[in-house]
């Protein structure tokens, strides 16, 4: 009983259906594949690789939840992986004396970061992603100097040992502590009046700011938590292996920007969830435990992860649609005889 | 009944915009319950109008008077604090989120009812506007146009408006939907609240309202009954005269016959079955009020709708559709309605601008010609009426109607140029320039080119086009040459071609 | 709605009193920094020692040399509306281990094999970008991933130049300065005027500027795209060659910071990074600025991080106050 010329949309539309499903189709295939494959080489899959899994996701899915929120907020965040980088650094140089000092130092430096990115991309209405990327430099800058160019290791290896005594035979309280900020980011997200401002403002910020919603509160909210999120993910990795990175590499940002987007985070703002990342996340884990488990060069997980990648953009990019009708267009044939049937003006 | 405070009381208003007078002490009523029609056409003030009582536009002069009361509106949140909600063209729906999210997003007060509680009323509003198969969790992404319309409406009702004003609301909805849409206004009005009904469709005017405010160039007219006015007399006073037959010489030489051949051409949920014969020389006028596709034909044309369908030939040769470069391939140029966001490149200079889109020709093996480019630039600039000491400028510090003249100017004296699409020539210009703007299409026509444009300005309707056709909702109303028709016979197809389409 | 405050107002549009001031604020800023900065390099040049000679003032040109070809290429993406290449880094590490593995064709077949081989790995990306509308940051990123893996797959270690290579005219010095500098500032100049002068070089500006006008008026949007990338593929491939020749083995590792500091010079020549506005001459002095800070950074005894904290702090500053100073220019 459509209303409109177009035909009914009541049901989701199909490709609707295949992003919402995608991380979750995704992610059970790799459980499956975890478990089955290794087989083929004569190897078994274990609860330790599981568990080992989690510790993976613990730290990056973390960093990953951080950019995604970002991403559904309608901007991009450099910045987070220059406080994957510090906070940890912050947290086991000053942690060295005091553990909780170490902690609560960086976790509020990762504020304060968020909150500037968040103040000047929200207030002075500046593009996220240069600003970020400048961030990101002096955050590694920074990172670098305090650790005098080398890796600085935590000599309070109980933190570590503690946070990696596995639990429930998978689990840790690494993980049990990134389950518990991710269930929490998702409560807000999906259940509150924040969640639903968040995914209005970067799904279409004009409308939101013609309706009344406090835009630029919603964006530093959201760098703030993001930036936290980041953070703490940092400091759980630095805490198990005791060490903190001078430089960590490009690892983290393909690992976050990968398992948001396949995560079902859309680039252009306004949708994805903490559930969708998360699963997003132990996915890649998942592959990444299965190459270990095979012994498969390292080589082959960033090959993979950088063509899983590219194949989510491929199938989220905006003009895929339009450019297909377009290719799709008829090639017009000649008009003979149609040239009659046209109308023309009544003759006076 | 006497001693009850008029809902809304609109006295002496003026706003100016710099030199732009755009309302001038215009006054007006209105009753609790009543709904009440505003038209005008172009220009004429209504948009001002609703902009200031939305709170978006402070009046010069003049008051404003809710309940008896007056009241200063400072800005949006202040006037939904009064009562007062409208529901603009425009529409602010977030497509990532569900019905009863957007109808929640930025509510003032209230945040602690329960969600059972919001979904309840929401599925109300829903059910009352007929969206019977939209369900509050419905993601407005799925919705069609009409149907956000109607939830732009529902959320207008959530925030128990008072004073509801729809600002074109019909303009994208099929007859059932205007059914319901008019039957939740009814219910509403009813109830207590005070309907403002801004619309050009003058049917849906006399068919729901009780009194109708007629302005003209920032005036108020006529403010009566609905019961003693029909179309044509409103037709009248707002166009201000009796519009007779306007005798036109009729420019004869007509080269090229069938130089542009349409037939069949349609853009799914826009344009149906739109046909159409020109010939070199001739200009054609679109006419149809914003939604009934003329843009969207003139777009389809330029190749910028990707999902369009039809048969085009031009000189002989058919054309494809789909992207833009096969229209300019075949000798069509597009001038779309928003020069700021889709044809002028404001921080190039206005030289720069005029040669954009033929940089081939005052290129020598790749590398611009300065002496070729400066030559050509100044042709133009007189060409358009443009001072050449300004080619320097920045196309940003022109003026509206200079930067219409630029941007139009483009498309001139191209040697390959067989058609010219515009899409509302002579938008945001002011009298002087849309004079000379007339002058240019007609100088474009006169090198043997066909012409066709898209307009919801009478005036330059009558004053350029040799053919007028007319659409409404999607669809050909009629075909005819100009000067078989009025003034009133064209706003008459534009406004209530559906009589016209049902008789058909 | 346009609101009140907002830049398209009523048809006069009247600016508020209050933005007036603010503008001249964001300006006056502007000229501030750059006149404290121009004016801590001249204080710097006579107060560190050893700034003023010769053998340091090259130093910084060849310091600068090897970011700033990338950076000059990279710029024609940024110039065209699609932000930067997030693996420029990286294409820099596969194509110098490509130059080493084809110098066994001969000096001639390895140098053209590898820009060819660089600007078609950026080429196709940039049809990915401008085809179907995919994000530049992510698509890059996603390549920089694959193309780590195929150089992890590739070479096992670490590639040396097969005996005899007639490479060493890669990293001669020529009155005083290695080759690269001019490799850089040739390239600078002449993509510098290809940008000004040529057909090509003002539709990616209008590209970069306008994306829905440039395609409404009829420039091939995607092939521009395309082109832009390749450029600036053909540069990073240059880089390569010269790294190659410059260092006696490579591997992954001599992608190092390559990708930001290209980066960081353009924004730090204050092109706009949406796109439309800008110039590779900025970007020389952009890479210059940089060389010159961390150069005097270095003199004064500062760490490598604090070299690199100063300058993301410069490139916030230039970005932040760049755009604030355009944005009050900009609205009437």
């Amino acid at each position: 009983m459509s209303l409109s010329k177009e035909p009914s949309a009541r049901k989701i539309p199909v490709s609707r259906r295949v992003r919402t499903s995608m991380p979750y189709v995704l992610l059970a295939i790799m459980c499956a594949a975890l478990f089955v494959l290794p087989q083929f080489a004569g190897r078994q899959a274990s609860a330790f690789n599981v568990y080992d899994a989690l510790q993976l996701w613990s730290a990056y899915g973390l960093g990953a939840l951080g950019v995604g929120l970002t991403m559904i907020v309608g901007e991009f965040d450099f910045g987070v992986l220059g406080v994957f980088a510090l906070c940890p650094m912050i947290a086991v140089k000053l942690g060295e004396t005091n553990l909780f000092l170490g902690l609560g130092a960086a976790l509020a430096l990762a504020a304060l970061v968020g909150l500037l990115e968040g103040a000047i991309v929200a207030k002075l209405r500046v593009h996220s992603m240069p600003v970020t990327l400048g961030f990101y430099i002096a955050l590694l800058g920074a990172n670098i100097a305090i650790g005098n160019s080398q890796s600085v290791s935590f000599s309070n290896l109980d933190v570590g040992s503690a946070l990696d005594a596995a639990q429930f035979t998978v689990f840790s309280w690494r993980s049990i502590i990134a389950l518990l900020v991710f269930a929490l980011v998702f409560i807000v997200m999906r259940f509150t009046r924040i969640g639903r401002d968040v995914r209005a403002v970067g799904g279409d910020r004009r409308a939101s700011r013609m309706v009344g919603v406090e835009v630029d509160r919603v964006l530093i909210g959201v760098f703030v938590v993001s930036a936290l999120c980041s953070g703490l993910g940092g400091i759980l990795l630095a805490y198990s292996f005791a060490t903190a990175l001078s430089n960590p590499g490009l690892f983290p940002l393909q690992f976050a920007v990968t398992a948001a987007i396949i995560g079902g985070v859309s680039l252009a703002g306004g949708v994805g969830g903490a559930l969708g990342i998360a699963a997003g996340a132990l996915t890649l884990s998942l592959l990444q435990e299965l190459f270990s488990l095979l012994a498969a060069p390292t080589y082959l997980s960033s090959l993979i992860t950088g063509l899983l990648l590219l194949l989510a953009t491929f199938i989220a990019a905006p003009d895929l649609a339009a450019r297909w009708k377009s290719f799709r267009s008829p090639h017009p044939r000649a008009l003979a005889g149609v040239v009659s049937r046209v109308p023309q003006p009544a003759p006076k | 009944m006497p001693g009850t405070p008029l809902a809304l009381e609109v006295r002496s208003v003026t706003k100016a915009f710099g030199p732009i007078v755009a309302l001038s002490s215009v006054s007006f009523t209105l009753q609790r319950g009543e709904i009440h029609a505003l038209v005008g056409h172009n220009g004429a003030g209504k948009s001002t109008l609703v902009k200031t009582l939305a709170g978006v536009v402070s009046p010069d002069q003049g008051e404003i008077l809710v309940d008896g009361t007056p009241v200063t509106l400072t800005n949006a949140r202040h006037a939904q604090a009064v009562g007062i909600a409208i529901v603009e063209q425009e529409l602010s729906l977030v497509p990532a989120l569900t019905v009863l999210e957007n109808i929640l997003l930025g509510r003032v007060g209230a945040n602690f009812r329960s969600r059972a509680d919001d979904r309840r009323q929401v599925q109300g509003l829903l059910t009352r506007l007929g969206l019977n198969d939209v369900r509050p969790d419905t993601m407005v992404e799925d919705l069609s146009m009409a149907e956000r319309q109607l939830v732009e409406i529902a959320r207008a009702l959530s925030r128990n408006a008072r004073i509801l004003i729809l600002d074109e609301p019909t303009a994208t909805l099929g007859e059932r939907e205007i059914e319901r849409v008019f039957a939740g206004v009814r219910e509403l009005a009813s109830a207590g609240s005070s309907v403002i009904f801004v619309s050009h469709r003058l049917g849906e005017v006399l068919d729901l309202c009780s009194r109708v405010t007629v302005l003209r160039d920032g005036r108020m007219i006529a403010s009566q009954p609905a019961a003693e006015m029909n179309r044509q007399s409103i037709v009248e006073l707002m166009l201000g005269k009796v519009a007779e037959r306007s005798a036109v010489e009729r420019r004869d030489n007509k080269p090229r016959e069938g130089l542009v051949v349409i037939d069949q051409l349609s853009v799914p949920g826009h344009v149906r079955d739109f046909g159409l014969r020109a010939s070199g020389g001739e200009i054609i006028a679109i006419a149809g009020q914003v939604g009934s596709g003329t843009s969207e034909v003139l777009r389809a044309l330029a190749g910028l709708m990707p999902d369009a369908r039809g048969h085009v030939s031009i000189d002989g040769r058919p054309m494809r559709l789909g992207a833009p470069q096969r229209s300019i391939r075949a000798g069509a140029v597009f001038a779309s309605n928003d020069r700021k966001s889709e044809g002028l490149f404001l921080h190039q200079s206005v030289a720069r601008n005029l040669l954009a889109t033929r940089l081939k020709t005052v290129c020598r093996g790749g590398v611009v010609n300065r002496s070729l480019s400066a030559r050509l630039a100044q042709r133009l600039a007189g060409l358009i009426g443009f001072d050449r000491k300004r080619l320097g400028a920045a196309a940003e510090t022109l003026s509206g109607g200079n930067q219409q003249k630029v941007f139009l100017g483009r498309c001139l004296e191209k040697e390959s140029v067989t058609l010219l699409l515009f899409d509302e020539p002579t938008r945001g210009v002011d009298v002087g320039g849309r004079a000379d703007i007339h002058d240019l299409i007609r100088h474009a026509a006169s090198t043997g080119a066909g012409v066709i444009f898209a307009s919801t300005e009478l005036d330059e309707i009558v004053d350029l086009a040799d053919t007028v056709v007319t659409m409404f909702a999607g669809r050909i109303t009629r075909i005819a040459r100009r000067e078989d028709m009025t003034a009133t016979d064209i706003l008459a197809e534009m406004t209530h071609g559906e009589a016209k389409k049902a008789a058909a | 709605m346009t609101g009140v405050n907002s830049t398209t107002g009523g048809p006069a549009g009247s600016p508020a009193t209050g933005r007036i001031a603010y503008f001249h604020f964001a300006t006056l800023a502007v000229y501030a920094f750059v006149a404290v900065l121009a004016a801590l390099i001249v204080f710097g040049a006579f107060a560190t020692p050893g700034f003023l000679s010769i053998s340091n003032l090259s130093a910084i040109l060849t310091s600068a040399a090897f970011v700033g070809v990338i950076a000059v290429g990279s710029t024609l993406i940024m110039l065209s509306g699609s932000l930067f290449s997030i693996s420029l880094g990286t294409t820099t590490a596969i194509t110098a281990i490509l130059f080493m593995f084809l110098l066994h064709y001969g000096v001639v077949v390895a140098i053209a094999g590898t820009l060819l081989a660089g600007t078609a790995i950026f080429a196709v990306q940039g049809a990915l970008v401008g085809l179907i509308g995919a994000n530049p940051i992510i698509v890059t990123i996603g390549a920089g991933a694959i193309q780590e893996g195929i150089i992890g797959w590739l070479s096992p270690g670490d590639i040396t130049p097969p005996p005899g290579a007639n490479i060493e005219f890669l990293a001669r010095t020529i009155f005083g300065l290695p080759f690269s500098v001019y490799v850089f500032l040739g390239l600078a100049l002449v993509l510098d005027l290809c940008m000004r002068h040529t057909r090509f070089g003002l539709e990616i500006y209008l590209l970069g500027e306008n994306q829905p006008a440039a395609r409404a008026a009829g420039l091939p949007v995607a092939l521009l795209t395309t082109a832009a990338f390749a450029v600036a593929g053909f540069c990073v491939a240059v880089t390569g060659v010269l790294v190659a020749g410059f260092a006696q083995n490579v591997n992954l590792q001599v992608a190092g910071t390559y990708t930001f500091d290209a980066i960081a010079a353009i924004l730090v020549g204050g092109s706009a990074v949406t796109g439309g506005w800008g110039s590779v001459g900025r970007t020389v002095i952009g890479a210059l600025i940089i060389a010159t800070v961390t150069d005097m950074l270095l003199l004064v005894g500062a760490s490598t991080g604090m070299q690199i904290f100063v300058k993301g702090l410069i490139v916030t500053m230039v970005v932040v106050l760049l755009h604030l100073s355009r944005r009050e220019r900009r609205s009437p």
